[in-house]
């Protein structure tokens, strides 16, 4: 069974937290998925199987041409957020 | 003496009209948020829709770089949070990167040094941060414009080689016309990565980053700092901490964080974007277009008989060598040299303009060119008529022609003009003949190019008046 | 009075003169607002009437409803969840705008599994969505309101999304039709992304022909998606070709009842039977045939693996910096970890973390592209069978919704093929349909019809004949004292 500790770790790194007994729910899904995919991996020959990642050859993909076209204006661009200096995003400061 | 190993990542924005994945203008501008398409802005429900230009000019670079091409694009997502990352992810190459391996040749103190690629990838650029003392402040026009990485291998041995590769890059951007890669706009930027060992070690030592440096001659401060830190590290026995570090104003570097557990990308193929293949006809198209480069170019000049100094000069701009070899086509070499890195380079310096905006074509040129290295007119002259026909938008060989300015070569013809404007100031002569002043000389051929309204080869006037100067002395005898 | 009406009928009553699109759409406008409370189709239901008036399609002045996860400019768009409540977008999704300059009238917009990651209905964050049939239970997801609107007669069609099954399994539960186009039909640009290489927009509506009529509107190539494609064939054209020697297999693993204890279980396969050989007294020639039972068994393990993956990257802009509810904290990371760890609810932030566990590096090879390998297996697999059949034909589920308290979003080793099979026809970005067949438990069940890549006419005209004969063409549930 996956530690608890990792499993907060994991989501930690995508920026959110949980509670505890919400790690547990999840340590049981994770059993379940994970023999599943045990499962999957002993399909005969599997590893020399393409991975798909297109539901289907496209033939009718274009690049774009490379054209100036929609756009937003400031006004859009900001329209979603009150933290705003100077016509941009206030964040708190970002240390590099 | 350690070995200082430097392998250099090399991010460049290319040059086109829209984004990479957004039909946003791609264009350096102060005024903040003007150029963002909703893409740009990661907004719920956006698709990437990826630009034909940018891939082409891509897939031009790794052709350029000697690279092994793909035979399809594919783009990858890298996965991480940031403030100028809006879509919480970059879109970039991992899979099938536009070019795999590769190199770049550039001349070092005069020996040629083949630095190797690990790849050349096509992604975006993040949104920039203008940082205040107490928040920051997000500006997203400089996302999703199209940035391709040069990765090189770590087979770079010093300041010098990393600055040189990078001014080859940069002249390399330019001849292919796929950037203006302007460091000052933060178009061109690197990430160094620099460790040393013992000349006997196998192994790597340990590595130290330094990001997003914009200027070349802080890309030399900070890695001859980092030697000199480093070394001394060394010396005493100490160990180099992994870690990323910033260079300052003043020339040294800073830590900026250590390196904690290598951060996991989990990268997987973008599926909005279905893949493309790179076709033969695509290729040949590129190929077609690929044009010499500035090493070959420059050792053929050599071969001219070029200096160092004229080779590298003529061919450090793709236009300006473009003319230069049209115009040594028809004309004599030493004197298109001569004309070109003076009167020619200084004029473009003087207006700050490109060679193909100037007035002066290459067949004008060679025209002027012809006209003195067949001795009809002086190099002088040569060089005065064209400041003229740059002043007034003028072809200088109509200027030659109305002028009539053609040099007097004829001996006998300028012996008779000397000899009247000698009989004219028997002074002077007399001054000569009896003083033996030879500032005489100078004077007649002041006299000479006046009277002849500046058509006498001067070269011939002063032989001339010299030998007649003689011969009056001895007959006065 | 036009409550129940389909397109054809409410374009009659319009070109007569008999009402007026802004009538039918206060009349919607009154169903929606009165059904609310009890239902809880809508996150939003539109306060006036507007139209594009200079238009000549089928569909000028008819009343629609469109899910909450397609970009609305102007108007809410919260994907059903908390880290999206106040959002309210600057651009239209493309299938707004072309919905809109055909002259449809908007509703509301109709309420999901939170960011369409569910399928019960049950998840989104102004609550649960409910059964038009039956209060008590669900109506399966995740374009839960969507299906609801439709089967209450609010609306004569409305616009869903389907990732694994969120069109056409609600469309069971609800019996209404769901169709999920060929992948690239229909843009997706403006859809929220779930898992984006199983997304597809789709339609749901009371019949076959409905669906036909407005996909022909929102179909085509969109220079904001790469992955649309042309589509000249006309849908409503082809409905009434004849099918004799039409092909159809299903597949003995699913539909085996050996395997089945349940009775309403067994009810449905019995009609599916039934139906069957009513299809083969149309002129269908319709054989059962056998696929690895592994490979069934890998459908929903496959499908989780990949749509967690692409989810977790996908929703990694709601960090409430530039969009959403901004977090509290005296960092940048402080505050997208505060956001998003109120703004997204427990079952989300599981999905997320299972998605992110499978794309680490140390995992991807054994969890991610496996999974990707499996889909290529599966797909493949079937368009092997597609060379000798026209297409696919299985019960949509085992049986009618669940009520509340059987429900769970959970994962469990508990699962049964018949409940799990449509994700098949997102991973080729196959037409799959689903139209209600038969009742069980006194709740429709749905068969659904899957065919080629780009056979979208083919499987749109073989579920119109078979439509025909199941008896439950334009259905909807009649509950409600309401007077419209």
């Amino acid at each position: 069974m996956i530690d608890k500790s990792k499993l907060k770790d994991y989501a930690n790194k995508l920026m959110f937290d949980m509670e505890d007994s919400e790690y547990e729910t999840l340590q049981e899904e994770f059993e379940v998925i994970l023999k599943q995919m045990d499962l999957i991996g002993k399909i005969p020959n599997i590893s020399e199987v393409e991975p798909m990642t297109f539901p289907y050859k496209n033939e009718d993909v274009n690049l774009r041409e490379d054209e100036v076209k929609d756009y937003l204006t400031v006004g859009e661009v900001l329209d979603n957020t009150k933290y705003q200096v100077n016509d941009q995003v206030k964040v708190p400061k970002v240390v590099e | 003496m350690y070995k200082v190993v430097i392998g250099l990542e090399v991010h460049c924005e290319l040059e086109t009209k829209s984004k990479n994945f957004s039909s946003a203008p791609n264009q350096f501008t102060k005024i903040p948020n003007i150029n963002v398409g909703t893409v740009d802005l990661g907004l719920p429900g956006i698709l990437p829709v990826a630009n034909k230009e940018a891939v082409k000019k891509a897939l031009f670079t790794s052709m350029a770089l000697n690279c092994k091409l793909p035979d399809e694009i594919i783009f990858d997502r890298k996965n991480y949070y940031y403030a100028d990352l809006p879509k919480g992810y970059q879109i970039t190459q991992n899979t099938k990167p536009v070019g795999v391996g590769g190199y770049l040749d550039v001349l070092v103190n005069g020996e040629v040094k083949r630095i190797t690629l690990h790849d050349v990838h096509l992604e975006e650029d993040t949104a920039s941060l203008e940082h205040h003392p107490n928040y920051s402040l997000i500006d997203y026009n400089r996302s999703g414009i199209p940035l391709l990485e040069i990765v090189s291998d770590p087979c770079i041995e010093s300041a010098d080689e990393a600055v040189r590769y990078l001014e080859d890059l940069r002249d390399l951007f330019l001849y292919l016309g796929v950037s203006e890669a302007k460091s000052n706009y933060g178009q061109m930027r690197c990430d160094v990565n620099i460790s040393l060992m013992k000349e006997t070690d196998t192994e790597l030592g340990t590595k130290v980053e330094m990001k997003n440096i914009n200027a070349f001659n802080n890309v030399r401060a900070a890695i001859e700092y980092e030697i000199k830190r480093q070394s001394e590290l060394l010396d005493k026995g100490e160990k180099v901490v992994q870690e990323t570090r910033r260079i300052a104003e003043d020339g040294k570097t800073y830590s900026m964080r250590e390196k904690v557990d290598a951060v996991d990308y989990k990268y997987f193929v973008e599926p909005n974007i279905p893949s493309t293949p790179v076709t033969d006809e695509l290729l040949k198209e590129l190929k077609d277009n690929l044009p010499e480069l500035k090493l070959s170019r420059y050792q053929k000049y050599i071969d001219l008989g070029l200096s160092e100094e004229d080779a590298s000069t003529l061919s450090k701009d793709r236009k300006v060598s473009d003319y230069f070899e049209r115009v040594i086509e028809k004309s004599d070499v030493n004197t298109t040299v001569n004309f070109m890195t003076t009167s020619i380079l200084s004029t473009l310096n003087k207006l700050e303009i490109s060679i193909d905006e100037l007035f002066i074509t290459s067949d004008m040129l060679s025209g002027v060119v012809d006209l003195v290295s067949k001795g009809d007119i002086s190099l002088d002259h040569g060089k005065k008529i064209l400041y003229q026909a740059i002043d007034e938008s003028k072809d200088p060989n109509e200027l030659i022609k109305k002028a009539g300015l053609h040099q007097i070569n004829d001996e006998e013809e300028l012996l008779e003009l000397i000899k009247s404007i000698m009989d004219e100031n028997s002074e002077v002569v007399r001054q000569y003949v009896e003083d033996g002043n030879m500032s005489a000389i100078n004077f007649f051929i002041g006299q000479t190019m006046k009277k002849s309204n500046r058509q006498a080869n001067p070269n011939k006037s002063k032989e001339i008046i010299a030998k007649e100067l003689e011969r009056r002395k001895n007959d006065g005898k | 009075m036009y409550r129940g009406k389909s397109i054809t009928e409410l374009r009659e009553v319009l070109d007569s003169e008999e009402v007026t699109s802004e009538e039918l759409f206060e009349d919607a406008k009154k169903l929606a607002n009165y059904f609310q409370e009890d239902y809880n189709s809508f996150v939003t239901i539109m306060d006036d009437y507007k139209i594009k008036r200079r238009s000549d399609s089928f569909i000028k002045g008819i009343p629609y409803a469109l899910k909450d996860n397609f970009s609305t400019n102007g108007i809410l768009t919260t994907s059903s969840s908390n880290i999206l409540k106040d959002y309210v977008p600057v651009y239209d999704a493309t299938i707004y705008k072309k919905l809109r300059k055909a002259g449809g009238v908007l509703v509301g917009k109709t309420v999901l599994d939170e960011l369409a990651m569910g399928g019960t209905g049950t998840t989104a964050h102004t609550g649960v969505v409910k059964n038009p049939w039956d209060m008590m239970r669900m109506t399966g997801g995740s374009s839960a309101g969507s299906a609801a609107a439709v089967a209450l007669g609010i609306v004569p069609f409305s616009i869903g999304s389907d990732t694994g099954d969120s069109i056409r399994k609600p469309a069971s539960f609800c019996g209404v039709v769901g169709y999920k186009p060929t992948y690239g039909l229909i843009s997706r640009y403006g859809l929220f992304a779930f898992a984006s290489s199983l997304d597809h927009v789709g339609v749901l509506s009371r019949n076959v022909k409905d669906s036909a009529i407005v996909t022909d509107i929102i179909k085509g190539k969109d220079i904001n998606d790469m992955v649309t494609i042309n589509y000249d064939k006309n849908l409503v054209d082809s409905l009434d070709n004849d099918i004799k020697g039409k092909k159809l297999f299903y597949i003995k693993e699913i539909c085996d009842k050996s395997q089945y204890i349940d009775k309403n279980t067994l009810k449905v396969l019995d009609d599916f039977y039934k139906l069957l050989d009513k299809c083969r007294e149309l002129g269908f020639i319709v054989e059962e045939v056998s696929i690895d039972k592994a490979l069934l068994e890998a459908v929903y393990p496959t499908y989780m693996t990949i749509s967690c993956a692409e989810a977790t990257s996908n929703n990694s802009n709601l960090t409430g910096i530039q969009f959403g509810p901004r977090g509290e904290g005296n960092s940048v990371e402080e505050i997208m970890f505060d956001a998003r760890t109120k703004g997204f609810s427990e079952l989300i932030k599981r999905r997320f973390v299972l998605g992110s566990y499978i794309l680490q590096k140390e995992n991807q090879e054994k969890l991610f592209l496996n999974a990707c390998r499996v889909r290529r297996l599966i797909v493949d697999k079937i368009n092997e069978l597609f060379k000798d059949y026209d297409g696919m034909i299985l019960p949509a589920s085992g049986g009618g919704a669940p009520t509340f308290k059987e429900s769970s979003e959970k994962l469990s080793s508990k699962y049964l093929l018949l409940e799990n099979h449509l994700a098949i026809g997102n991973f080729g970005g196959f037409p799959s349909i689903t139209i209600p067949f038969t009742f069980s438990d006194e709740m429709p069940v749905g068969v659904n019809i899957t065919g080629r890549v780009k056979d979208d006419d083919l499987v749109l005209n073989m579920a119109n004949k078979i439509e025909s004969i199941t008896g439950y063409k334009d259905i909807y549930s009649k509950v409600g004292d309401i007077d419209v």
